[in-house]
């Protein structure tokens, strides 16, 4: 049984294709206090996949022992962020009948719906990584605690996310490998989301759409609870790459045109603009079209906003079978969250709008510290956030039985 | 055949055949054509044909192997260089990664530098999306070719859709390509006809490919109205032959022809010559041809034809004991533009990320086929 009570030091590690960074903070008096933060380039890592193991090793090592000189304290476990295509997602179910004469739901009924929805084995080589509540049923209709009401059928549904054994294997090992347990692996989805969602979007519906560098994940809340989450291998350095193909420049330069002079979406006028590169116009300077540029980065931005588009549906597809569900203003009225470095391309809620038909904001991570107050950080803060309030019941794989239902109503 | 044609156009195989039967009525009077192939249905009727491997295919295709196109030309060897005595410069035009394209295209190339004349070739390559196979054969087919023909260009399929609108339909994407490589052949072939104003003959073409396996390039545009001269000269230098993986865009020696309505003057023509060298070059030599023509009143059209001589295969390396003798072609030409590098530029060599049926990692703006508004 692992009841003990959270640590006063919470310690969160998000590795990501372009940066790796860690959070240390402690809570005192019940508030959550930052006490120091490292930031590293990755290396190691395409596209969310670990190509340099040894090389991504020593990275993480040195970004804990950043930490860990920070806070004055030795980290003991940590929360490690989960994401891209690797993770896999899908929704598990589990059902009784309710076997009480005058159909009254007891715990122990519940209970059963649980463990029949966890006894559905992932396929073979995966591992369940975490189970994330979805609505419970109750004759199909949705309730929040189906125990002392009445009803027939019990639907209880998770949205479980698996990983072949290896990669968490590996990932496991990797921080073992520093005397430091995994005190818990977090969905980097959901962890963007808890940074910069509020209670009232997830409450509506909301599309939370986190472009890292190598990956873009999303998740879908609706009515308070995870409806799908996913991932795809497009992210920040396509736009960079498109950009570096297409005006054979150094990716070096291509990076630096895509913050100055990246748009998400391509006017008529950018074509009238020539820009220079380094502005001095002196020696080695290059001069470009604007429109060239944003006419290549509207092209993947939109194309990869399309590709989560169908992403989505394809998982509610799945979910709702010959239901036809839409993407739209009434499945989510708070519209799209952008969060991710990629977030910060100009006119990116522009390109939503655009590209999905749905109202964006660019998500900036509610934190005290001024310098995090980045969409890019959103995953770490999130992390952070979901450390200290929801994630230690919704994303700990529940071990005992008891945990199990502790676990499910502490969500 | 009473007197062989100083110039004459090839098409092999069944790319190459049906590209030149559309170019066949644009085509000025002089240039003899030939269209060689094993399939005897892509031989247009009432043209000069020649049919191969009769024996092997008995009339069919080679069905995409290499080695039956080869041995289909090779058995009729004595009838190819019977066709090819007498030109002046050869002109083949293929389509590589099937069968007769790239196995009969280099033995055709090799007999036509063997009797005497400038071979030049434009070749074809296939879309990306019609597989790994083609795409490596017609790869190693076109290495073949370049070091046997004088001067080599690759007319990339996936390039020449970027230049036409998304919604455009298929004949048009042909037709576009038609025209960039059809125009640079009118415009060679009208440089030697007579009446030009600034005539050039073949030997002036050979001064330009000293020796097969010359970095080639190719460039046609054409413009109107007001400026008529320059915009064709811009157009050129926008060309996409020029602008393809492994192309070449600066080189040593040029060849220009411009040709015009009657009313192109001498300063029209000059300044368009001078905006093309801006471009691309031609310090070494640069070979002028301006005619005018009734039928183009309003118009100019450019085309260049460049080359560099080929890098010198350095002989150095193998006293250091590296790679002694054997010298990689590839880097002959040049040594980044690599297919693979070019298309999916950082993630060159990382495994393909397949995404409904597309490798993402190749710039939306390639895979979609969006032209890109030249650079200022």
């Amino acid at each position: 049984m692992n009841s003990n009570p959270l640590p006063s030091l919470i310690a969160v590690v998000d590795i990501g294709t372009a940066k790796t960074v860690s959070l240390v903070g402690q809570m005192i008096g019940g508030q959550a206090r930052m006490l120091s933060f490292s930031e590293r380039r990755t290396e190691g890592v395409v596209k969310g996949v670990v190509t340099d193991l040894e090389k991504l090793h020593a990275l993480v090592h040195n970004v804990i022992h950043d930490v860990e000189r920070g806070a004055g304290r030795n980290v003991e476990q940590v929360y490690l962020s989960l994401g891209g295509p690797a993770a896999e997602g899908e929704r598990v179910k589990g059902l009784v009948m309710v076997p009480a004469r005058d159909g009254k739901v007891t715990q122990k009924d519940f209970v059963e719906a649980v463990s029949s929805a966890r006894r559905q084995e992932p396929a073979a080589g995966r591992t369940t990584i975490l189970y994330m509540r979805q609505p419970t049923m109750l004759d199909g209709k949705p309730v929040a605690s189906p125990v002392g009401m009445t009803g027939r059928r019990l639907e209880v549904s998770f949205w479980r996310v698996t990983m072949e054994d290896a990669l968490v294997r590996m990932r496991v090992g990797m921080i073992n490998g520093m005397s430091i347990r995994v005190r818990d692996f977090i969905l980097a989805s959901h962890a963007a989301a808890c940074a910069v969602a509020e209670d009232a979007d997830k409450h509506g519906g909301v599309l939370v759409v986190d472009m890292g560098a190598g990956t873009t994940d999303w998740i879908l809340y609706y009515k308070d609870h995870i409806l799908c989450a996913g991932s795809l291998p497009v992210g920040g350095e396509h736009l960079t790459n498109d950009l570096s193909v297409a005006l054979r420049v150094s990716r070096e330069t291509a990076e630096d045109l895509k913050c100055r002079f990246g748009s998400g979406v391509h006017r008529e006028g950018d074509l009238n603009q020539t820009i220079w590169k380094d502005g001095d116009r002196g020696l080695g300077d290059q001069q470009f079209n604007r429109g060239a540029i944003t006419k290549v980065l509207s092209l993947r931005y939109q194309e990869t906003l399309d590709l989560v588009r169908k992403d989505v549906l394809r998982h509610l597809e799945g979910i709702f079978p010959g239901h036809n569900v839409r993407l739209d203003q009434h499945m989510v009225p708070s519209g799209v969250i952008l969060a991710g470095g990629s977030a910060n391309l100009a006119d990116a809620c522009e390109a939503v709008q655009q590209a999905l038909g749905l109202t964006a904001r660019v998500g900036v991570p509610r934190f005290d510290t001024e310098s995090l107050r980045k969409p890019e950080y959103a995953g770490v803060v999130g992390l952070m956030r979901a450390a200290i309030t929801d994630a230690p019941p919704a994303a700990r794989r529940p071990r005992g039985l008891w945990d199990q239902i502790k676990a499910l109503f502490r969500f | 055949m009473d007197r062989a044609p100083a110039i004459l156009l090839l098409g092999v195989g069944g790319a190459g055949c049906s590209m030149v039967a559309r170019l066949l009525p644009v085509l000025p009077g002089e240039v003899g054509t030939l269209f060689l192939d094993t399939d005897e249905r892509s031989l247009p009727a009432g043209a000069q044909t020649l049919q191969l491997g009769r024996q092997q295919t008995r009339g069919m295709g080679t069905g995409g192997e290499v080695g039956s196109g080869l041995a289909a030309a090779e058995s009729e060897e004595a009838a190819v260089r019977r066709a090819l005595a007498g030109s002046h410069v050869v002109v083949l035009v293929t389509g590589l990664g099937g069968g007769t394209g790239g196995g009969a295209t280099p033995f055709v190339a090799s007999c036509a530098a063997e009797a005497g004349a400038t071979v030049l070739c434009f070749a074809t390559m296939p879309f990306s999306h019609e597989g790994e196979r083609r795409q490596r054969e017609a790869d190693q087919a076109a290495t073949a070719l370049a070091t046997r023909c004088h001067g080599f260009v690759a007319v990339h399929n996936d390039l020449l859709l970027q230049q036409v609108p998304a919604d455009a339909p298929l004949p048009d994407a042909f037709a576009a390509a038609d025209a960039w490589v059809g125009g640079a052949i009118r415009g060679i072939a009208a440089a030697f006809a007579p009446g030009a104003l600034v005539p050039a003959d073949p030997s002036a073409l050979r001064s330009l490919f000293p020796t097969p396996g010359s970095p080639t390039l190719c460039a046609f545009g054409d413009g109107e109205g007001q400026g008529a001269a320059m915009k064709a000269a811009r157009a050129a230098s926008d060309c996409p032959l020029a602008h393809g993986p492994g192309a070449v865009t600066k080189v040593a020696s040029l060849f220009v022809h411009v040709a015009g309505g009657p009313e192109l003057t001498s300063t029209d023509a000059f300044e368009a010559v001078a905006a093309v060298r801006t471009k691309f070059g031609g310090e070494t030599a640069t070979v002028l041809c301006a005619r005018t023509d009734a039928s183009l009143a309003g118009r100019v059209e450019v085309s260049v034809l460049g080359a560099s001589l080929p890098v010198p295969r350095t002989a150095a390396k193998g006293r250091r004991g590296q790679k002694s003798g054997k010298v990689d072609d590839s880097q002959a030409i040049f040594p980044f533009a690599t297919d693979d590098a070019v298309r999916r530029g950082y993630f060159g060599g990382a495994p393909m990320t397949i995404v409904e049926g597309q490798d993402i990692d190749v710039p939306t703006y390639i895979r979609k086929a969006v032209r890109l508004p030249a650079a200022p």
